[in-house]
């Protein structure tokens, strides 16, 4: 009976896995991310000051009331500000920067530990960040305020609600990313995300017209009550809690720091859930649908889908066929092909909508303003959907991986790899354009303007995929081989917020021509406008692709290596 | 006049990684027609080292000749004659086999109706019609090693240059590998593949070479390389290995 029992005992583990050893080992990981690699610690350099100066402008923001001794002001900066950087970590992560996957649930599959050991550790990992710092210097702020108006007991309350509210914050984007990642993941949810899409959308309308209206009749005693009942939720619960206490509400500041977290409770468990299909999953990611059964037709003909039916059987076609293929069946361009119509249709109407707004109720100068230069505001905002639409191919071939090994040894040249890129994103991009404008135009009520919106879009379109082609071969990295599409490789984050910042940048600036005539040429632009931005758009993207497929032809194994991931 | 060219020719190949040099100066010659292997143990610099012949890694130092054709100075030329497998690489795996296929055959500026019927004798021959229109990502790792072999197979390349051919591929799907290489180099291809195994090597291969250390360790004709012995004694021996004493990892047992 002895040897039983030795056995049973040598396999226990000696210790008990808690979180410090994923933090520990998240740490592990980063630093040997570093080694040798100059312009990696250049980045992560570079987003500690971005976030030392958000932690300090946050800062100043959220502690003014508290300075100035305006305990009016009080609630409401905490429940705004914080329900608005609540809403940040959850949105953001999902738009546009992905979340830090440096520990990959997927790699801790096979390791005997429990749900709850593997969901409190990777939360515990994922505290120790630049922005989760840089968030908790920023709401500290609210503590200075608590402490001013209402005393230490107040300052004390107020600091457990923003600890609270930041691991509250942390928890709703681990919690928001995963369950949609596993959504996209299955069939059926990705046919429902574009009815999603579409609800969406169709809600943007009513949503705008309603907050509008709340802001234009923006007297005080509305706006303070909104902010009460923003209070009240998970939203804005953790940083009011403080300022209840200093008014005197003790038992309202404690019921709030309970409502904080029993929803971090739920969100974990909401994580958890998500995260044991995302472990799973992770081996076949593919699309699982049944794609068994008798082959249909030869090879070629399978291989070019109806879209690109009219491509001729060669290279350049063949390349078109694969992107279109990968930018439906690979879960991380669809997330970003998703992201471009929302985005897309969301901020032009916001915008416009607005503008025209304030102009029709003929309130503020700056509504009239608009309202005279509404073309102008168009276009514009025409501009910024064309040049967000682009900014997705900055890392095209960080999609492919070292699959774009394949392409090297068949020697593809430059040029025709990148403007076949751009054919195939184009075939689903430009009609989604198009869906802009007319969205836009029907709302507006200016279908006269239809050729302005077109022409702007497609103008800073072309631009785009003309600075992005440019930007993907010189500056690719390579995205970790999960299934999630919002993960992102350490320090790749900053890497890539940095390269879309100035491609965006430098594609808006190419595409101001556009404005600028909108603004100066008057009614005959109306008429103009689509031609012009075609041709525009048109040629910049052809000069594009003949640059940087020079400077692809000449560093195509460097491109490989760059976007193949580290083992 | 390519025939007077070695099919494969590396002058002082060389590559580091960071600190690590991964391939320290490999020169070697692969005649027309032969049947090479490049053994070495892992982490020797065979995926290096192939990689940097078919021009997927820019090499430190050193020439890498296709038939003749420089794979850095004259691409077009070179690549065209060139079949590749390489190894840790993933494949364009959204794709099904066929459309795969497609892909790299268009890719080669092969004419379609010869690839629609390549594609299908391909699939055929490798038992992977039956997987239909399932995709590449789901395939097993042997399923991926063949559609791979297929893939560099299609437009009937005159050097075939394999990484790893037959590692995870079960017994019978690595019969039918070596089955179609054998006809492949009688029909007057050459193939240059690595491997650690030396099962395979020892039965296939008409030349070999050892590599250790990013370093070519021995070279020549199967029968010069190994001499009266076996080939795994010489590689043996030639890497340097160490044998287990039985002293160490006694909690293996459970009987004390
Ligand atoms: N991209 C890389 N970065 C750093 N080191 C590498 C890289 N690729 C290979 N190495 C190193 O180079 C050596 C040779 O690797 P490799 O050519 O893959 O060996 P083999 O294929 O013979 O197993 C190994 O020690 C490996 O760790
Ligand atoms: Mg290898």
């Amino acid at each position: 009976m002895a040897v039983p029992a030795t056995l049973t005992a040598a396999e226990r583990p000696a210790r008990a896995v808690s979180p410090r050893h994923f933090v520990r080992l998240k740490l592990r990981v980063l630093g040997n991310n570093f080694r040798g690699q100059g312009w990696r610690i250049a980045l992560f350099v570079g987003g500690v000051l971005f976030g030392l100066w958000f932690a300090v402008g946050g800062f100043f923001g959220l502690a003014a009331p508290g300075l100035a001794g305006e305990s009016r002001y009080a609630l409401m900066t905490a429940a705004f500000g914080g329900g608005l950087l609540t809403l940040g970590w959850v949105l953001l992560p999902l738009v546009f920067f992905g979340v830090d996957e440096t520990l990959d649930p997927a790699r801790f599959a096979l390791l005997p530990l429990s749900r709850r050991t593997l969901v409190t550790g990777l939360f515990a990992a994922a505290l120790v960040s630049v922005p989760v710092l840089s968030t908790l210097l920023a709401v500290t702020g609210l503590v200075v305020t608590a402490g001013a108006l209402g005393g230490w007991p107040a300052a004390l309350v107020g600091l457990l609600g923003v600890l609270l509210g930041v691991l509250l914050c942390v928890a709703a984007a681990r919690a928001v990313t995963s369950a949609f990642a596993t959504m996209l993941r299955s069939r059926r949810v990705r046919d429902l995300a574009a009815v999603l899409l579409a609800v969406v959308a169709a809600l943007l309308g009513p949503l705008q017209l309603l907050v509008l209206g709340a802001v234009q009749q923006a007297d005080w005693d509305r706006l303070t009550g909104v902010a009460r009942v923003v209070g009240w939720t998970p939203f804005g619960a953790p940083w009011t809690a403080g300022v209840e206490v200093a008014e005197g509400h003790a038992a309202a500041g404690g019921l709030k720091l309970l409502i904080t977290v029993a929803a971090i409770g739920v969100l974990l468990l909401w994580w958890s859930r998500s995260l044991e299909s995302a472990m799973v999953g992770a081996v076949s990611s593919g699309p699982s649908r049944d794609r068994r059964g008798t082959v249909a037709g030869a090879a070629v003909g399978q291989l070019f889908p109806r879209a690109v039916g009219w491509a001729r059987r060669d290279r350049f076609g063949a390349l078109v066929a694969r992107e279109c293929r990968y930018w439906w069946r690979d879960a991380r361009r669809r997330a970003n092909l998703i992201t471009v119509a929302v985005v897309g249709i969301f901020v032009p109407v916001m915008v416009n909508l607005g503008g025209s707004r304030l102009a029709t109720d003929g309130g503020a100068a700056f509504g009239e303003a608009t309202a005279n230069s509404s073309p102008v505001l168009v276009s514009l905002s025409m501009v910024f959907v064309g040049v967000l639409a682009s900014v997705t191919l900055a890392n095209q071939f960080g999609f492919d991986g070292s699959a774009y090994a394949a392409n090297v040894v068949a020697g593809v040249p430059g040029r025709v790899e990148l403007q076949a890129r751009m054919v195939a994103f184009s075939l689903y991009v430009v009609p989604i354009l198009g869906a802009v404008a007319v969205v836009l135009a029907v709302v507006l009520g200016r279908p006269g303007w239809l050729g302005v919106m077109a022409g702007g879009l497609l103008a800073a379109y072309g631009c785009g995929l003309a600075i992005n082609a440019t930007v993907s071969v010189l500056g690719a990295y390579s995205l970790p081989e999960t299934s999630n599409p919002f993960a992102m490789n350490t320090g790749a984050g900053m890497a890539r917020s940095l390269y879309a910042l100035v491609s965006m940048v430098a594609s808006a600036a190419a595409a101001v021509p556009l404005v600028v005539a909108a603004a100066l040429l008057g009614d005959v632009w109306l008429w103009l406008a689509l031609p012009v931005g075609l041709a525009y758009g048109l040629g910049a993207a052809l000069l594009g692709a003949y640059l940087a497929g020079d400077a692809l032809d000449r560093r195509q194994p460097e491109l490989l290596a760059a976007v193949t991931p580290r083992r | 006049m390519t025939d007077q060219h070695p099919a494969l020719s590396l002058r002082g190949l060389a590559k580091r990684f960071d600190t690590k040099v991964a391939v320290a100066g490999v020169d070697l010659d692969v005649p027309t027609g032969s049947f090479y292997g490049l053994l070495g143990p892992n982490g020797a610099g065979k995926t290096t080292t192939l990689s940097m012949a078919v021009g997927l890694l820019r090499p430190d130092a050193g020439q890498a000749r296709v038939l003749g054709h420089d794979v850095w100075a004259d691409p077009v030329g070179a690549k065209g004659l060139l079949g590749v497998m390489p190894d840790g690489v993933r494949l364009f795996d959204r794709l099904s086999g066929a459309e795969l296929l497609a892909y790299h055959g268009l890719l080669r500026g092969m004419d379609p109706a010869v690839v629609d019927q390549r594609a299908a004798e391909l699939l055929d021959v490798l038992a992977l019609s039956d997987a239909g229109r399932t995709l590449v990502v789901d395939y097993s790792a042997g399923m991926k090693k063949k559609i791979g072999l297929a893939c560099a197979l299609l437009h009937g390349p005159r050097l075939l240059v394999l990484d790893e051919p037959f590692e995870a591929v079960d017994p019978v799907s690595a019969a039918l590998i070596r089955d179609i290489l054998h006809r492949y180099v009688v029909g007057g291809g050459t193939v240059i593949f690595s491997s650690h195994v030396m099962e395979v090597v020892e039965r296939l291969c008409s030349h070999v070479a050892i590599l250790a250390d990013g370093r070519i360790k021995r070279v020549g004709t199967l029968a010069e390389v190994r001499g009266e012995r076996s080939l795994e004694e010489v590689f043996v021996e030639v890497v340097g290995g160490r044998t287990a004493t039985g002293e160490e990892l006694s909690w293996l047992s459970r009987r004390r």
